[in-house]
């Protein structure tokens, strides 16, 4: 029994080292890639993009469902954005709120009777819709499948540009970030077949007519801390991964592709779980087992505002879902593991995802049990054990303080001085109780998938046009209960 | 035997983890707040010395302040040409020459060019961007000198600012890099857009490099023509119709859009049965753009095309020929093509003569198959899946 605690303790020790330095060469990529990557933007003019006549058409995509408080200002945005050939596809995924009456009284929408070719199969479209007022958009009105990737591969089947921007209809874009997301594409346009921006925290901002007119960090702790979780993962994960051209996801919040490769391998998964994230891995498989040349870029300034759970109960079903997510589509993805022919894919990234974050939650139990066996067997030393406690905290905290110093010297969205301060204090607190609750919703996740319940938890959400502060008071009656 | 004896790393190794991480944690924390420090009283510097510069301004551009006064003060200096290189871009043509007078004369100029041939890595590209946002002759040689640098960046950050320079001479490092294959490996989209600007004065240049060009080089200066071509290059625009390349035949197709009808059509109806698909399409889209009533003919051919898109764009352009549309549905049903029908009608749709034409079928007793398809696209969209037949033919059409 004795040797096997040390034996795990010994373990657990090289497994917790490797993934503290892992973050650590992530941080200080990202570092240099975003500093490089502010002094390219400093030599390029959007304009020129904007005013080139060999710029591409785009077609937005964002599926609704029961989005019926906020679809109205989310469309406004939508058509705002600064880019000169723009389509936009709303597809009504089966509302049974009022989001298809609200769209067709403010955009005066009226059935047409466009070519659809079901290039992907997907549930029964009811009916097509464009604008009177505003002819870029249309709408595509289907039964739904109780799935974001049906009513996505709808709207895939609609599109008619030769690249598609997938957005969430709750998700507000920056006025030029899709003009910025598709200056990654530019940049090398033979060999970038997608690129994903960054995706920020809406809560706590102000939203009018669908654009962000003031910026702050939330009031609510469980908002604020995933603040800095999103700073952590986008500005220093997928900067990093980017930049090795190992991008495993791009939000499915935010990313722009290539309408005819995702069209190659089927559109999105329906059945898949983490439709975004299962997206990325199929199109590496799909790329490299043709032995093609590719990017998949990350583009850090280019944002997406979204909004998080501001109350436990969806926070935590958002969790075990990606957890889920994750699981699924790895598991799915197996047979790439370790396999030369998917290069980087199978030999560094999918081995990263498995044991550094699906497994992360099982093995932290097990280093919480260890301890407390090594504690009843009496071996337990408490000042070591002090000791690196201390050390995991400090490295952890250095880490997300890295995230806002990222933040800081690029992008700067945060302007006042209270916001990045309290930025910092949840760098310190996020840890205790924070990190054992996501532990436990990430195990029950992994729990419930293998018990085959994958059904989506509820995640309130409030009234894009209402003013922050009216967001406390918002309750279950007044916030929209969105399936997804 | 106990925890720590065991421990794979020796303990005063953790203290000091510990200890980096603190003082890693602390100097990051100081850093932030030092540069939210210094960033606030620079701004709130630049900010007044902004102000006091526009105040003077005509007196700096006219040269009565003399520029010894602000030249040496980097700040002053910074906002001074960079309200100059606005100026230069935004304001009339002929507020140009004294911008550009002040510009020389204070030799901002020459310090751009300077750092643009001597600097390294992102100073010389910012120098040669802010080159080309001064849009005078002179720049042009250290713009083309930066293409033969080694990193791809700086050659990149080249080509942007010749095409800013939008001057005709910029051009020519330009093509004669890609010629020379200097520019393998760079992305295309800066080099069309440089051409672009550079050639829109005078799209003869193109013509001249393109006759002795070939592959990759000549398909992307004959994409940069297609958007440049004016009436009176009809005879060279015949022959790069015929050009085995069918990239520049479809740029070919794209320019003899601005061309003579009479000289253009032929060559166009042509174009309009090119074996690839996208030379047709362009010859769709350029057809008509053609005052012609031939065009018709040519477009009820292309409605049946193979390819989805031609389809598309030949329907498109059919449903706003407003005088003749139910003659046209009747030829598109004569042809029996579902797919050339379903196109029609979505593009009758999508102009807003849907109804006009179905009141006009009616009224003119057509048979019930016909009857049937209008109900049933009436109806909705579960009626436009394809038939097996068509399905066939469509799987044939996308791959």
């Amino acid at each position: 029994m004795l040797k096997l605690v040390l034996l795990s303790n010994a373990l657990l020790f090289l497994y917790y080292l490797t993934s503290n330095l892992i973050y650590l060469f992530l941080l200080i990529t990202a570092i240099v890639k975003s500093t490089s990557h502010q002094q390219r933007l400093s030599s390029m003019h959007l304009e020129n993009l904007h005013l080139s006549k060999f710029t591409p058409p785009v077609t937005v995509v964002a599926p609704a469902h029961n989005e019926g408080g906020n679809i109205v200002e989310s469309v406004a945005g939508l058509l705002d954005l600064d880019y000169p050939m723009l389509e936009v596809i709303i597809v009504n995924d089966g509302s049974s709120d009022n989001t298809l009456e609200r769209l067709t009284v403010a955009y005066d929408l009226r059935p047409v009777h466009l070519l659809y070719v079901p290039e992907i199969q997907t549930t029964r479209v009811r009916k097509l819709y464009r604008s009177v007022r505003d002819p870029r958009l249309v709408v595509v009105d289907k039964e739904s499948a109780g799935t974001k990737a049906d009513a996505v591969n709808a709207g895939l089947n609609v599109a008619g540009s030769p690249y598609v921007c997938i957005v969430d209809a709750d998700s507000l874009l920056e006025r030029d970030s899709l003009l910025r997301v598709m200056s990654g594409i530019f940049s090398d346009p033979e060999f970038s077949v997608a690129a994903g921006g960054i995706v920020r925290v809406l809560n706590g901002c102000s939203v009018s007519h669908g654009a962000l007119t003031h910026i702050r960090m939330p009031r609510n702790p469980i908002e604020a801390i995933q603040v800095v979780e999103y700073l952590r993962a986008f500005l220093i994960g997928r900067e990093a991964w980017g930049h090795f051209n190992m991008l495993p996801i791009i939000s499915g919040a935010f990313g722009v592709f290539r309408r005819d490769l995702v069209l190659r391998i089927g559109g999105y998964r329906a059945a898949a779980i983490g439709e975004d994230f299962d997206l990325i891995v199929r199109l590496h498989r799909f790329l490299r087992e043709r032995r093609m040349d590719y990017h998949i870029n990350f583009i850090p300034d280019p944002a997406c505002w979204t909004e998080v759970p501001s109350d436990l109960k969806s926070l935590a079903g958002q969790r075990a879902r990606w957890q889920q997510g994750l699981l699924n589509t790895l598991w799915l993805n197996r047979d790439m593991l370790f396999r030369r022919r998917y290069g980087r894919i199978g030999m560094l990234i999918l081995p990263y995802m498995w044991f550094f974050e699906l497994l992360a939650p099982v093995i932290e139990l097990i280093g919480y049990a260890t301890i407390i066996t090594a504690a009843l067997l009496g071996i337990l030393s408490s000042t070591l054990f002090f000791e690196f406690l201390l050390f995991g905290y400090a490295f952890a905290t250095m880490i997300s303080i890295g995230g806002v110093l990222l933040e800081e010297i690029t992008y700067r969205r945060y302007n006042d001085w209270r916001d990045v301060s309290r930025m910092v204090i949840y760098c310190f607190a996020e840890h205790f109780p924070y990190r054992q609750m996501n532990l436990y919703w990430r195990l029950k996740g992994l729990w419930r998938y293998w018990r085959g319940d994958t059904a989506w938890g509820e995640l309130r959400r409030k009234d894009l046009s209402q003013p922050p502060d009216s967001s406390k008071s918002s309750t279950p009656e007044t916030a929209q209960a969105a399936a997804r | 035997m106990d925890f720590a004896s065991n421990w794979p790393l020796p303990a005063h190794l953790v203290m000091k983890g510990i200890a980096a991480s603190n003082l890693t944690i602390s100097a990051l924390i100081t850093f932030i707040v030092l540069r939210r420090w210094y960033r606030r009283r620079y701004f709130e510097r630049l900010e007044r010395h902004t102000s006091a510069i526009r105040r003077n301004w005509e007196g700096i551009v006219s040269g009565t302040i003399p520029p010894e006064s602000w030249r040496l003060k980097s700040l002053d200096s910074e906002i001074v040409e960079s309200i100059l290189l606005d100026n230069l871009e935004s304001l009339p043509a002929e507020e140009l020459p004294k911008l550009l007078e002040c510009a020389r004369r204070t030799g901002l100029l020459d310090v751009r060019i300077y750092q643009a041939r001597h600097n390294k890595g992102w100073s010389r590209r910012a120098a040669l961007v802010a080159l080309g946002r001064i849009r005078a002759p002179e720049t042009v040689p250290a713009l083309a000198e930066a293409l033969d640098d080694p990193d791809p960046e700086t050659r990149v950050a080249a080509i942007r600012g010749l095409g800013r320079t939008a001057l005709p001479e910029a051009a020519i490092p330009i093509i004669e890099g890609l010629l020379s294959g200097g520019l393998a490996g760079l992305p295309d989209f800066p080099i069309k857009n440089a051409l672009a600007n550079c050639c829109r004065a005078k799209p003869q240049l193109l013509l001249t490099y393109l006759k002795s060009s070939s592959g990759t080089a000549r398909e992307l200066l004959a994409r940069v023509l297609g958007e440049l071509a004016t009436a009176d290059m009809g005879d060279e625009l015949m022959v790069l119709a015929t050009d085995p390349l069918p990239e520049v035949r479809a740029a070919a197709a794209r320019a003899l859009a601005n061309g003579s009808p009479a000289v253009a059509f032929p060559m166009l109806a042509v174009l309009a049965n090119d074996p690839e698909w996208f030379v047709r399409l362009r010859a769709v889209v350029a057809v008509g753009s053609l005052q012609d009533s031939r065009k018709i003919r040519v477009l009820l051919r292309a409605i049946c095309d193979l390819n989805r898109h031609v389809r598309q764009r030949a329907a498109c352009i059919l449903a706003t020929m407003e005088p003749y549309l139910t003659e046209i549905l009747d030829k598109i049903i004569a042809n029996d093509d579902r797919y050339a029908l379903q196109a029609f009608i979505s593009e009758l749709d999508r102009s807003g003569a849907f109804e006009s034409v179905v009141k006009a079928i009616h009224t003119k007793s057509r048979g019930s198959a016909v009857n049937g398809l209008l109900e049933a696209l009436k109806q909705g969209q579960a009626a436009l899946r394809p038939r097996s037949a068509d399905s066939q033919k469509y799987e044939n059409v996308v791959r």
